[in-house]
């Protein structure tokens, strides 16, 4: 495979993928692209905002309410937490406890701390609370990036 | 080695299960089937239970695991009472039954946990290089 890369200025991030023949590889590689463009439209006062998943750092279930989070603001999302889910699989954002789910495109470091509690760091500083329950997703993320 | 494992369990389960087919056809359910099957259902409400207390309770590793004990040691009592596994002098069996399986379990969760954050985090580093 061949990878061009050429910087337009004044014109969208484009990928154009050029193949011989569609087979599965060439479905499964515009697939993950195009799970790149992912995006949710989050609330905040009184405008609305499309936030491409490159920029969120987790999203947060509180009292049935759902929060998006970026580096330095909180946005807040329609939906519930299944509605979210069924939109990220083959991304980098995976659910890491009951209420939250977690870029893991962000995180620094996942460590044990006191009392075996597991906490995700992430390259904001902030730090999440991982249920041990879904530390095997994050897990399969990374290996999936592996292949 | 691992996958061989596994696919040793899944076929030894899978042939345990048609042999208890055939003889439940032909023989009926006797002593040993009916206690194979009054676990399979124990076994049930205490992965059942464990689940709950996976989702909703957030607990330290030690803490979980005591909260799994005493629950899965009451569901093993009152299973037994039940279908008759203990008498009424022998009961406390059922911690000691409960607490070997728990504490085997226990280090194998540790093990796994260590193994899979180290994982995650050599995937991290290489990620960044």
């Amino acid at each position: 495979m061949r990878i061009e890369k050429r910087h337009v200025e004044g014109r969208p991030l484009t990928v154009i993928v050029e193949y011989p023949e569609w087979n599965n590889s060439v479905a499964s590689l515009i697939g993950r692209i195009e799970k790149m463009d992912l995006s949710f439209v989050g609330k905040s006062e009184d405008r609305s905002v499309s936030i491409g998943i490159s920029d969120i750092y987790y999203i947060e279930n509180v009292e049935r309410k759902l929060f998006l989070y970026t580096k330095d603001e909180v946005f807040r999302l329609d939906g519930t937490m299944p509605d979210i889910e069924s939109k990220i699989p083959d991304t980098g954002l995976v659910r890491i406890s009951r209420t939250c789910i977690m870029n893991t495109d962000k995180l620094r470091e996942i460590k044990q701390i006191r009392n075996s509690h597991l906490e995700a760091v992430l390259d904001n500083d902030e730090k999440l609370i991982v249920s041990r329950k879904y530390l095997p997703d994050i897990k399969k993320v990374f290996k999936k990036e592996e292949v | 080695m691992r996958r061989i494992f596994r696919d040793t369990c899944i076929l030894f389960a899978l042939a345990v299960l048609s042999v208890f087919v055939m003889s439940i056809i032909w023989v009926g359910i006797t002593d040993e089937i009916k206690l194979v099957l009054q676990l399979f259902v124990l076994s049930f409400v205490i992965a059942f239970g464990n689940y709950f207390l996976d989702e909703y309770v957030t607990l330290p590793m030690i803490g979980s695991y005591v909260v799994k004990y005493i629950t899965a040691t009451a569901a093993v009592m009152l299973f037994g009472f039940i279908a008759g596994w203990f008498y009424r002098s022998n009961f406390w069996m059922a911690f000691i039954y409960v607490g070997i399986v728990l504490v085997i379990a226990y280090f194998i969760d540790a093990f796994r946990i260590k193994r899979d954050i180290d994982y995650i985090n050599s995937g991290i580093k290489n990620k960044q290089k």
